[in-house]
């Protein structure tokens, strides 16, 4: 109670320095937001250390593989004639020379190479498609050729021949809406623009990024203008709204600033602070400003009745303060970086914007001057609104929800059973392609290319067979008994330091220089031992290269037509497709050739073959030097989590019933895997989250009413909301993705609220009258229509967002707007009804002899 | 009159005395052609055949690296003219006795031959395109046995004190990936020492340099050179050793039969 009086002392006393205190505070946070930095990236849901990112950017990095813009061409009339293909080529072209763009890797029909047979005995490797065709005949040609090479087939060219792809390899995904506007710039100057679509998640993922901040600038802005609008309808006092707004205000720019000043970048869920903040902050400022305008009397010193109001206020404000500040704070135990900065940063909103609220909003009225005071009482909420539709309607709920009590209660048991059973229903889903509303070109560039297309999404299955230290040591051991019996450990000691290399595979392509050099050099005597060596360390090469072994790609090879057996794969591409592909051009090219090598050693020289080809470098993104590590590119159609789940399902089940060879390890890389990965991380964390924050709610109120009973009656309400609206989730067949992930735990720090000054007020009032009937009568005059009164101000002040051209925003609005409605309707219909078959209403409100006797 | 003066000592002896020697140092080349002829004999024509074994490290942008090690057998039909090679792989042991030819012609496409013991298969591969990558290097198939000097038109841009530069601009773009490159060749020597590639959009993003030249049988003869990809970052050093000229192979080293067989007197390492 000291700090309270004192804050309300320094308030009163020295309203210039709160001013001033609070402008430098603003000023100083101001400063920080041009600073700003907006990350949409979702990999960046996931820490950087966490172990299915680090190993995603492993594979990248170890596979040379870059994230993809796909950019599509579709001609229903087929895309091999003249036009076409010229359109193609003079865009492919254009995109190779665009900065940000790996052109080595860019894969487009004039960028591959074709291998076919020229005659008996010949093989001819040249480019696809080097210059535009002229003729219908060379398009002709080029669908034949394209059709006769599975990595190409269905993959730069649809399968039915009316869409082609370039592949965009990016340097780095936050460049790809520039390189999309780039594209876009060259796709207009050609003949049929309206053919191109873009897609893939780099893209969508980035003009998300940029579309938010168009977002926020207008929503954020919009939200406060609606905030305004309503308290107008409601006061009708600009002064008592500006006092409010300055709150707002003063704490979204602290907010954001502080934030932004920290360094940190603004994530899907933190562009939505503002619009969080500025409902919740208002709330605080009408309690008072209301409570002061029925209090203060025209000529009075206000700062009595000020220090009244605000004495009496405090406790409420600052558990509705802190309890919503809790259900924000739960979301730091979500394993997701974005999500615990948004969450403790509007906890920290929440929490100034209460300090702010005691402090300013005194110094504010002392400072007004005594005519304008004497203005406020016009604004008396109390008289105004008794005969106002709120009043009446709340009135008869009261007496509804009494006389109905029993039928009331058993009504919200059913409906929480059917709650209940629509949670479990409820689908985990997400995809970052639908963050775009269906019309947006982005979506459908999804739609269209994946309808031709086997897939602009992408996972990478990858196989390894670790390094074996027993084979190393197998081999050092062997090197040290050759060495020993000619009498050359001291040379081959100091071979093996001027070999060494961090790299395995270099350092033993490095002894192999030295053996070769040394078995030339040597003595007759020593030639035949460093032969021996060298022969050694080859045959150790040759054994470790494991993703040559007719093992390994006969396990690969089955388990890719097990994939593309499946309707959730689109495609797989992968070192089996390559080496025969090559190894049926090296034997003439028939379709019984279609196999793969023989044995390792064939299987070494299809790739030798291969190399002799425009793009050698291609190999490397199938499989690793050392030949220990292979991936298979999986295409899906589809980029939500559930169906990337099924194919990571699909294979769990292959690998199950067809174990892999000793010692090889399957795992998953890829966007469209980092996105379930992540969806995965959030749904178990929300639960622990919501957990925490139920229970630590629990325990405030315990504390706050001082009592088990009132403290799990301030949980009702909340607890039959979160499982109505997720039950409403899960029946209506909306995904369960972020934006409704976060939402759980906001809903219990707000709705909470509204329980808490429904009770105490409640039990004020019993143990002022001690009479039931009569406690109602009044509760359903002042709190009930205070309580509704702030649910729709939080409520409207989200509406914004259901304008938003972006999903996630839409979807926050609209179930934030509807958890605060149906919590204030639950509140004051069913806590009364419960509270009525209570028997014992004195043991209920605490109500002692004494007490009741004072 | 003048051809006879030269027979006793044979035409390209002479012509390599005179380009090592300091007398031909007085006359400074100014046809660009002449120039472009010279440094192609000074690269691939030395003496009358030639044999040496290379060893490729293909690096690429991230440090991991490939080796290739073989030998090359040469022997010239005509100065200047068409030559066969010969590419026998020793390393690594996969690839071991791979072998691949090239009849070199300057009046009509060459032929390549591939022979892969794995697969016991001999394949011809296609006049086509020569410029695709050689065993996986960032060397092309053209870079190691010459590209046609008709192909190209060639320009003298400037005349240093080292080196002739010379811009060469191809006649068919249709047929390279590259606009022009530019060669700075040796005044001394004659090799050519540097050449960059650029592409449609005026970028370099091709690289050869020749890193080390050694004297070898009086010839001056590089023993080791780069190719960059500038575009990837990646690099393929070869080095040359055991390099011999004039060991009087027969024309039938370089016969079909030898594919199968490789010819093992000539591949043999000599002990001197």
């Amino acid at each position: 109670m000291l700090l309270q009086d004192r804050l309300i002392a320094f308030s009163i006393d020295r309203p210039r320095w709160v001013f001033y205190l609070l402008l430098a505070l603003c000023v100083l946070a101001a400063v920080q937001i041009p600073s700003i930095k907006v990350d949409t990236d979702p990999e960046n849901m996931l820490p950087h250390d966490q172990a299915d990112r680090v190993y995603h950017d492993q594979v990248k990095e170890r596979f040379s593989l870059y994230d993809m813009i796909v950019v599509g061409l579709v001609d229903e009339a087929g895309v091999y004639t003249p036009d076409t293909l010229t359109d193609l080529h003079t865009l492919s072209q254009a995109i190779g020379q665009m900065d940000g763009v790996v052109q080595q890797d860019l894969m487009a029909l004039d960028r591959v190479d074709n291998i076919s047979q020229q005659g008996p005995g010949t093989i001819r490797f040249e480019w696809m498609m080097k210059t535009a065709p002229q003729t219908q005949q060379q398009a002709d040609a080029i669908q034949a050729a394209v059709e006769r090479l599975p990595l190409l087939n269905n993959t730069l060219v649809s399968a039915d021949g009316k869409a082609t792809a370039v592949y965009v390899p990016i340097i780095s995904k936050s460049e790809s809406y520039r390189l999309s506007q780039e594209i876009q710039a060259v796709v207009d100057t050609l003949k049929k623009p309206d053919q191109f679509y873009m897609a893939g998640l780099p893209v969508a993922e980035d003009t998300f990024g940029v579309e938010m901040f168009l977002q926020m600038a207008v929503s954020a802005p919009l939200a406060g203008l609606m905030i305004f609008i309503l308290m107008w309808v409601f006061f009708r006092s600009m002064l008592l709204i500006s006092a409010a707004m300055i709150v707002a205000m003063a704490s979204v720019i602290v907010t954001m600033g502080l934030l932004i000043g920290q360094g940190y970048t603004v994530h899907i869920m933190s562009s939505m602070i503002p619009i969080f903040l500025m409902p919740i902050a208002v709330v605080d400022s009408v309690h008072i400003l209301s409570e002061f305008a029925d209090r203060y009397k025209p000529g009075e010193d206000p700062r009595a009745a000020l220090k009244e109001v605000v004495g009496h206020l405090f406790t409420p404000m600052l558990f509705t303060s802190i309890t919503s500040a809790v259900g924000f704070a739960s979301l730091a135990f979500t394993p997701i970086p974005p999500v615990q900065i948004f969450g403790l940063h509007v906890a920290f909103g929440i929490l100034f914007a209460f300090i702010v609220t005691v402090v300013l909003v005194p110094a504010y009225i002392v400072s007004l001057a005594p005519a304008r005071l004497a203005a406020l009482k016009d604004h008396s909420l109390e008289a105004a609104d008794n005969d106002s539709l709120l009043g009446r309607l709340l009135s008869t709920t009261g007496r509804f929800s009494l006389a109905r009590s029993k039928g009331l209660m058993l009504f919200f048991g059913a409906l929480v059973m059917v709650s209940v059973y629509g949670v479990s229903q409820i689908q985990i889903n997400d995809n970052p392609v639908r963050w775009f509303k269906e019309d947006h070109k982005l979506r459908v560039a999804d739609r269209v290319l994946n309808s031709h297309f086997p897939g602009t999404y992408d996972a990478f299955l990858v196989l390894e067979k670790p390094a074996s230290v027993a084979e190393q040591q197998q081999l050092a051991s062997q090197l040290d008994t050759l060495a020993k019996q000619a009498a050359v450990t001291e040379q081959l000691t100091a071979m093996r330091k001027v070999a060494a290399d961090p790299l395995y595979v270099n350092y033993l392509n490095n002894l192999v220089d030295a053996f070769d050099e040394a078995s030339f050099s040597a003595e007759p005597a020593q030639e035949k031992a460093w032969l021996a060596m060298l022969a050694a360390v080859e045959t150790a090469q040759s054994e470790a290269k494991y993703f040559l072994t007719p093992e390994a790609l006969n396990y690969m090879e089955k388990l890719q037509a097990h994939l593309n057996g499946s309707d959730y794969v689109g495609k797989s591409n992968g070192l089996p497709t390559l080496l025969k592909t090559v190894y049926r051009e090296l034997n003439g090219g028939g379709d019984d050739q279609y196999r793969l090598p023989p044995n390792a050693t064939a299987a070494a020289q299809t790739i030798l073959s291969f190399q002799g080809s425009h793009r050698p470098d291609d190999l490397w993104h199938m499989v690793t030097q050392d030949y220990r590590a292979t991936t298979l590119w999986i295409q899906l159609r589809s980029g939500d989590n559930q169906d990337m789940s099924k194919v990571i399902a699909l294979v769990d089940q292959y690998i199950a019933e067809n174990p892999l060879p000793e010692a090889v390890q399957a795992n998953w890389a890829g966007l469209t895997y980092i996105n379930v990965v992540w969806q995965d991380q959030m749904v178990n964390g929300m639960l622990s989250s919501l957990t925490s924050a139920f229970f630590t709610v629990l325990i405030m109120m315990i504390l706050l009413f001082r009592s088990v009973k009132i403290g799990l009656l301030s949980m009702l309400p909340l607890t039959v909301t979160i499982l109505f609206i997720y039950g409403v989730i899960g029946m209506v067949g909306k995904d369960y993705d972020m934006p409704i992930a976060v939402l759980s735990a906001l809903t219990l720090g707000l709705s909470v609220d509204f329980s808490i000054h429904f009770l105490e007020r409640t039990r004020a009032i019993f143990r002022e009258t001690g009479n039931w009937s009569a406690t109602i009568e009044e509760v359903y005059q002042g709190p009930s229509r205070a309580i509704s009164r702030n649910a729709v101000v939080v409520a409207v002040g989200f509406t914004p967002l259901l304008v938003a051209p972006l999903v996630p925003y839409i979807t926050v609005g609209f179930f934030l707007a509807a958890i605060m409605a149906v919590s204030a309707v639950v509140t004051v219909v069913l806590l009364p009804a419960v509270m009525d078959r209570i028997k014992n209403k004195n043991a209920l409100f605490g109500v002692t002899q004494e007490t009741h006797n004072v | 009159m003048f051809k006879s003066h030269l027979q006793g000592i044979g035409q390209r002896t002479l012509l390599a005395l005179m380009l090592v020697s300091p007398l031909s140092l007085a006359a400074e080349l100014t046809d660009a052609q002449t120039i472009v002829s010279q440094a192609n004999v000074a690269s691939y024509y030395r003496g009358d055949d030639g044999r040496s074994e290379a060893r490729m490290l293909i690096r690429d942008a991230k440090g991991r690296e490939q080796v290739r090690q073989f030998t090359i057998l040469r022997r010239d039909r005509e100065n200047g003219g068409d030559q066969d090679f010969l590419v026998a792989f020793s390393r690594p042991a996969d690839v071991r006795n791979t072998v691949f030819m090239v009849s070199k012609h300057t009046r009509a496409d060459d032929d390549r031959w591939l022979y892969l013991p794995g697969l016991d298969l001999v394949k011809r591969i296609s006049a086509g395109d020569k410029r695709t990558s050689f065993v996986g290097s960032h060397y092309f198939y053209e870079d190691i046995s010459g590209r046609n000097l008709n192909e190209d038109t060639h320009q003298l841009v400037d005349t240093t004190a080292e080196y002739y530069v010379i811009d060469a601009t191809p006649k068919d773009l249709a047929s390279v990936e590259f606009k022009n490159y530019r060669v700075w060749i040796d005044k001394q020597t004659l090799l050519p020492m540097t050449i960059e590639y650029k592409d449609s959009a005026d970028q370099l993003y091709r690289k050869v340099e020749v890193l080390k030249v050694a004297q070898v049988s009086g010839f001056p003869t590089v023993t080791q050179s780069r190719v960059s990809d500038l575009r990837s970052g990646g690099s393929t050093t070869m080095q040359f050793r055991f390099i011999k000229y004039d060991l009087g192979m027969e024309a039938a080293v370089f016969s079909e039969r030898s594919l199968r067989q490789p010819p093992r007197e000539w591949l043999r390492r000599p002990k001197s």
